[in-house]
């Protein structure tokens, strides 16, 4: 209210000079003389009811409520602030002006309604009006892009503080700057940061101060049910019923009475009826324990948040974002109980519509100027031609926009919003955020901020106390080994993980109940990263089912029976002990090459009873298929002789019987094909079961390493390119040394015997250059010495050999002739170099002598006495 | 050809060496004792050598149907004879023989590996059956004409030819020459032929290559061109109304017409000629457009007919499936119970309880059968008749189309008959303007020449166009008829089958039964 009465005073001064320019414009705009008048009449009318106003207003003393504001002015560090921060330019002033007649005309004209809220008191304690506190602004993350990501930014980014009077409006409006910066805001703050980004990315958003129920109002969402756990909806596929076609047979005659049919679905009606009462009966009575109490503040609370219109990116309708939660509503929401005004960053609007009914009857046409009253002219919403009332009526009722014709809106005060990419990743304050939702709790987490890539946590409780925890669902990101998802059943206590592509065995989704071996668990993989096409393994305790998809031998089932494992006393290695195989049943689909006759469906090699079954395939114009059964017992004939083949080994039953087949040669080689392929299917059963223990073992050293991985792009956590920097770096740095190095003096070791600082005498210098001259000559010397010495030894070595060679030619192998040989070239080559560097040097050395000698008159140390000397 | 062997005396192919062979190359060990025991027919055989043997005909192979690989290198034969029911042959080897010419492989379509190493070939031909040829052996031969090669082309799958020690082989650019012509060739006389001298000779060779390909391609056109007509024709036939869509008809009508040819030099004849032509073709035509909206009609009848029966009967397979695969289930854990079963009376009753799920489940499956024999008998009888409804309407629409081209006749028979009638007075009285042919002139004698001249062409009109009805009549009615014998025939056959199936499946089920039966009683 004191705020109120102040500017309230502040117009009254501004009138006078609004009055004094409004004579300049009058010269521009021809059409402004009518309404001036009529305005200068309003507004003595206005004065006198705000001098009422006021003097009522004094008398009534509110006491102060507790102060609770966790984020206040004090908190702020403004003394970094821009200076558009403290001040307002003079066309804000004028705006500010503008505001305050319109609020004026607006609370004489609506006495009831509670008064605007135009300009708040920024960090700076300066009052601005709320449409430049928009910045739009389009953020260089492409995850911002959209309505709903931004929104979710938002609520992540900010910790939700509740307005200082749940009933009014606060004093204060922040920019988003400072309230990116401390990462604390009230709805407003949050409203005028995500409308900000809005309009940035192209959409018509719009700050809307209205009420809201308490939920919204102090972001409760304990009502609410956790938008993850809500099962979309199974699409019901409607099966087309193709037309019957001319000639479709008739189905056969339905002999059943249909009396009877109808007494059973009666009888079942009646009993689906009654279930469903007893569960809507429930369903109340919950919802009746769950209703809270009535709301006393209901309807009065105010709150703020964003309005979407449709138009501009596509938006197909209108809707409300609720900042805090991010969740979009349609306007017709029951949460949103009515609206006061809405702004965007270029006009303000009051609503004249009446909110008996919440916000279900509200039409958001802004260009209506019946339902909405706007503050500046330079509207871009079109008056809708339905709308169109005559002027007369408009001059009547409020004909105060006139002057504000020419008026634009001052861009926005707030410097540019930016958010740092550490801050976009870390998103939540300290990386960390708990929503609780009705029987479910939701944590945040920023990535690698956990060590083993935790990022989100769902908890799924069975009561409304949040005591039995029905179902954990983590998230995971960055992790080494791709882990997902991993989703925990604490009923049946069954472990679910599920994988991104790119794990070692190709897993996708495994589900246990412990890491042990030979225990229930199903894994599936990726088939197309896997050799074998394996989909699926499923195991329980005594059985193995493989699913395969897309394999050359048309293999796509595989099921082993386990019997009960023989228990070896005596040897010792546990390990070695394989359970014992029962029954291996493998499926194969059609392979079209082969006729059906031939082309095995399904094989089973009963092991323990020594016997094999053979089921063919199908023809396609026959029922029945093709079977055969191979019992392999050796059997020993009276004579002692072994029985290779005897017809009562091989019972087959065929389609159609074929001469080869009953041939004991055709079955012998099959029996014989077949032993082998059961030797084949035992040691891939074998190998599954190594692949499972291998699985198992990399499955718990992943979970105790739970590496993460690092984009080779994240310059900041990739310790291997950090290193690489570094050593860059390092590379740079020592180069830098050596070149200050090579710029060292080559007189220092000779004036280091000379005591240091010391002016030098000309003796000195010369005894000096002497020296220096003398000493580079002794090394020239040496070095065509040393070079000569090893030209000398090389050539003698070779005189040796050769000496060797000639008395030996006779003994020697043609082995060791070839490695002479090659001695002695390689020898030739290295006198050779030898020699020319030799000359080389010779040639260099006076060339190199002279160059010092120049180099020594020029050193800055020496040069004046030399040039004396010569 | 020179060979140590030439002195002994020339071997039979008769059954003993074949057996021999037989048996010598069949499977071995514990195999091969079966083998003997039951003997080996020799159409199970798949491969066969019988190198070395001073073979001097081929002969007695025709039991070797399935027969893959045949090797008769190293003998004397002079002829390729006895090959013809070798139809799955692969690999051929015939080198090393006194072959003068190719010849009987026409029926070894299946052909891959063609060996005629070191004979006396002097032109290679005859090979045009052997599609799938790839590697073709005819080195050390008496080939002496480069143009063999471009025989050669026309084997799409070749990749190896040797060709050494053949006179040819001797030429200049050899090698160039046949790496030119057969561009697809790999391997050249056991060489790979390396990309360089491929793209050498192709540069060499290219103008000839060009041409050649030119001629072949225009070839290749002409025959595409002459199939895509006679494919045309052959459904103008399905339609029954082929040479209708012209003016076939009206020329055959014209073509044996003496008299008819003679009056046209009528003055005015030509005109109403003209416009009788006009007139026929037309109705032609829409006979023909009738004809062929009328084939498009049968034929989708025809095929939603197909469909419904076919998913009909697919079905009904499904439904006998699933009930196999059910009885199987349970028949199954019945018979292990029942081996594991040691009391008698108690396997008695589990006998007697599988034979009653036998017996269950064959008149389930006989149940389904006779439901479909009686829902596809319904749907038949509904097809046959609407078939014949359209066939009727078509022949009863041609027909009318057909008596308009007779009225057509009638009314330019008698223009005709006018005009031959006014020129014969115009010529007894001697003044006739125009100048008639000396034999059209020899019609005008007298009033009954003339009217027999006219009347005989139209005679021989209507003659046509009564021929052509009829032709169409009967050939319509007769694939009506066979269409629906057809379809009765069929289905007849597929209850016969799956009745068939049926029992012998039971047969089969209740023989094991009792087998079991037996045996547990021995036990």
């Amino acid at each position: 209210m004191e705020v109120l009465r102040e500017m309230v005073e502040e117009e009254e001064v501004a009138e006078r000079e609004e009055a004094a320019e409004s004579i300049k414009w009058n010269e521009k705009v021809e059409k402004m003389v009518r309404p001036l008048e009529m305005r200068k009449e309003e507004t003595t009318l206005t004065q006198e009811t705000l001098r009422d106003l006021e003097k009522k207003l004094s008398e009534i003393e509110i006491p102060t409520p507790a102060e609770r504001l966790v984020f206040t002015t004090d908190t702020i560090d403004i003394s970094n602030l821009p200076l558009s921060y403290k001040t307002n330019t003079p066309k804000e002033e004028h705006l500010l002006q503008v505001a305050g007649n319109f609020s004026r005309q607006y609370s004489h004209l609506c006495p009831d309604r509670v008064p605007l809220f135009l300009n708040p008191l920024n960090e700076c304690e300066v009052p601005k009006f709320v449409s430049t506190t928009i910045r739009p602004t389009l953020m260089p993350y492409p995850d911002l892009y959209n309505w709903d990501s931004c929104a979710q930014f938002v609520s992540d980014f900010l910790t939700m503080v509740p307005l200082p009077d749940p009933l009014k409006p606060p004093s204060y409006l922040f920019s988003s700057t400072t309230v990116l910066k401390y990462q604390k805001g009230n709805c407003f703050d949050f409203s005028t940061l995500l409308c900000s980004m809005l309009i940035g990315a192209g959409y018509d958003a719009y700050c809307v101060n209205g009420y809201g129920s308490q939920d919204l109002c102090l972001m409760d969402l304990t009502w609410e049910v956790c938008p993850l756990t809500v099962k979309p909806k199974e699409r019901v596929k409607q099966k087309e019923k193709a037309l019957p076609k001319k000639y479709t047979i008739k189905p056969p005659r339905d002999l059943s009475s249909r009396f009877e049919q109808e007494q059973e679905i009666t009888k079942q009606q009646e009993m689906r009826a009654q279930e469903e009462r007893r569960l809507r009966e429930e369903e109340e009575r919950l919802l009746e324990a769950e209703k809270a109490k009535p709301d006393p503040l209901h309807g009065l609370r105010v709150h703020c948040w964003v309005l979407v219109l449709l138009g501009k990116r596509e938006v197909p309708e209108s809707f409300f974002i609720d900042p805090f939660t991010a969740r979009s509503y349609s306007t017709q929401d029951d949460h949103f109980l009515g609206i006061e005004s809405l702004w965007n960053h270029k006009n303000y609007w009051i609503n004249m519509q009446d909110c008996w009914n919440c916000c279900k009857d509200l039409v958001f046409d802004l260009g209506d100027p019946m339902r909405w009253e706007y503050m500046l002219l330079g509207t871009d919403k079109p008056y809708l031609s339905l709308t169109e009332v005559n002027d007369e009526d408009d001059a009547e009722n409020l004909g105060k926009e006139d002057e504000d014709k020419s008026f634009d809106m001052p861009s926005s005060w707030v410097d540019q919003i930016e958010i740092s990419p550490e801050a976009f990743e870390t998103r939540c304050p300290n990386g960390k955020k708990v929503i609780q939702y009705r029987r479910a709790k939701l944590e945040k987490w920023a990535p690698y901020l956990n060590g083993n890539g935790l990022v989100g946590r769902l908890t799924t409780y069975e009561d409304l106390e949040c005591t039995k925890i029905l179902e954990i669902k983590e998230w995971y990101q960055n992790r080494e080994d791709m882990l997902e998802l991993r989703q925990i059943q604490k009923g049946t206590g069954l472990n679910t993980d599920y994988f991104k592509p790119g794990h070692p065995q190709a897993l996708r989704v495994h589900s246990y109940k412990s890491l042990q071996p030979e225990m229930d668990r199903t894994m599936e993989f990726y088939e197309t990263a896997r050799v074998d096409g394996l989909i699926k393994r499923e195991e329980t305790p005594r059985t193995m089912t493989e699913y395969y998809q897309g394999r050359p031998d048309f293999l796509f089932y595989r099921h082993v029976d386990f019997g009960p494992r023989v228990k070896k006393v005596a040897l010792s290695s546990t390990e070695s002990n394989p359970r014992p195989l029962v029954k291996i049943t493998e499926r194969f689909s059609r392979n079209l090459a082969k006729p059906a006759d031939e082309d095995v469906a399904e094989r089973v090699f009963l092991i323990a009873e020594e016997r094999i079954q053979l089921r063919y395939h199908c023809r396609d114009d026959h029922i029945t298929a093709s079977k055969r059964e191979f019992l392999q017992r050796m059997e020993v004939d009276s004579k002692g002789n072994k029985i290779i083949m005897t017809p009562d080994m091989c019972t087959s039953f065929e389609v159609e019987p074929m001469e080869h087949t009953k041939k004991l040669l055709y079955q012998y080689e099959t029996m014989m094909h077949l032993k082998a392929e059961e030797k084949l299917a035992r040691h891939q059963v074998w190998e599954s079961e190594q692949e499972v223990l291998e699985t198992l073992k990399l499955r718990e050293e992943e979970e105790e390493a739970h590496t993460l991985a690092i984009s080779i792009y994240d310059t900041k956590r990739n310790e291997k390119s950090k290193e690489y920097r570094e050593a860059m770096e390092r590379v740079m740095h020592e180069e830098h040394l050596r070149q200050m190095e090579a710029q060292l003096d080559y007189l220092a070791p000779f004036l280091a015997q000379l005591p240091p600082g010391e002016k030098l005498t000309r003796w000195q210098v010369m005894h000096l250059k002497d020296e220096c001259l003398s000493d580079f000559k002794q090394r020239l010397i040496d070095k065509a010495n040393h070079i000569q010495a090893r030209f000398e030894k090389e050539i003698q070595e070779l005189q040796k050999k050769q000496q060797w060679y000639q008395e030996n030619q006779v003994a020697l192998t043609a082995e060791d002739e070839s490695m002479y040989l090659s001695y002695c070239s390689q020898t030739m080559f290295r006198i050779r170099i030898l020699e020319q560097r030799l000359n080389r040097h010779k040639e260099l050395a006076r060339l190199k002598y002279l160059a010092l000698e120049e180099k020594l008159y020029k050193h800055p140390r020496l040069a004046e006495y030399l040039k004396a000397s010569t | 050809m020179n060979r140590l062997c030439d002195s002994m005396e020339p071997r039979v192919m008769d059954d003993d060496m074949l057996k021999l062979a037989v048996g010598e190359q069949g499977p071995q060990e514990e195999a091969g004792q079966l083998a003997k025991q039951e003997g080996i027919l020799f159409k199970d055989v798949l491969s066969l050598q019988l190198d070395f043997q001073n073979i001097l005909r081929i002969d007695n192979l025709w039991q070797f149907e399935n027969l893959r690989k045949l090797q008769l290198d190293n003998n004397i034969i002079e002829r390729i004879e006895g090959l013809e029911n070798l139809t799955h042959l692969v690999w051929l080897d015939l080198s090393f023989n006194n072959i003068e010419a190719i010849e009987g492989l026409d029926t070894l379509v299946n052909l891959e590996d063609l060996s005629l190493f070191s004979n006396r070939i002097s032109k290679i031909d005859s090979l045009d059956a052997l599609v799938k040829l790839q590697v073709l052996s005819l080195g050390n031969n008496q080939i002496g004409n480069m143009m063999n090669i471009i025989y050669l082309r026309r084997f799409k799958c070749l990749r190896t030819l040797s060709l050494s020690g053949n006179p040819i082989s001797e030429a200049e650019d050899y090698r160039m020459f046949i790496c030119a012509y057969l561009p697809d060739l790999v391997y050249l006389d056991f060489q790979r032929i390396d990309d360089h001298v491929a793209k050498l000779a192709e540069t060499k060779h290219q103008y000839s290559i060009d041409e050649l390909k030119h001629r072949e391609n225009l070839q290749q056109a002409r025959l595409e061109d002459e199939k895509a007509q006679r494919e045309e024709l052959e459904k103008h036939k399905d339609a029954f109304v082929e040479l209708l869509n012209g003016s076939f008809l009206f020329d055959s009508m014209y073509a044996e017409d003496v008299e008819g040819n003679k009056l046209s030099y009528l003055p005015s004849v030509g005109e109403l000629l003209e416009a009788y032509k006009d007139k026929f073709v037309i109705i032609c035509l829409n006979v023909f457009e009738y004809g062929m909206k009328q084939q498009e009609k049968r034929k989708t009848e025809l095929d939603t007919f197909n469909e419904c029966v076919h998913e009909a009967i697919q079905e009904n397979q499904q439904e006998g499936r699933r009930k196999i695969a059910k009885f199987e289930e349970k028949y199954l854990l019945g018979l292990s119970a029942i081996r594991e079963e040691s009391e008698l009376p108690n396997v008695k009753k589990m006998i007697m309880e599988c034979s009653e799920d036998i017996t269950e489940l064959s008149n389930t499956l006989m149940t389904l059968e006779m439901q479909l024999v009686e829902q596809l008998e319904e749907a038949i009888n509904m097809f046959e008749r609407n078939i014949t409804d359209l066939v009727g309407s078509f022949i009863e629409n041609v027909q009318s189309l057909m008596a308009q081209c007779r009225d057509l006749e009638n009314h330019h028979h008698e223009k005709l008959l006018e005009i031959s009638i006014n020129t014969l007075e115009k010529i007894l009285k001697g003044d006739l303007d125009e100048d008639l042919p000396d034999d059209v002139r020899a019609l005008f004698v007298d009033k009954d020449t003339v009217v027999n001249a006219v009347g005989a062409s139209h005679d021989i009109h209507l003659l046509k166009i009564d021929n052509r009805e009829d032709e169409l009549v009967t050939r319509i009615n007769s694939w009506c008829t066979h269409l629906i014998d057809k379809v009765h025939r069929d289905e007849i056959m597929r209850n016969r089958k799956r009745v068939k199936e049926i029992n012998q499946y039971i047969d089969h089920i209740q023989s094991e039964l009792d087998n079991l039966e037996w045996g547990d009683i021995l036990d």
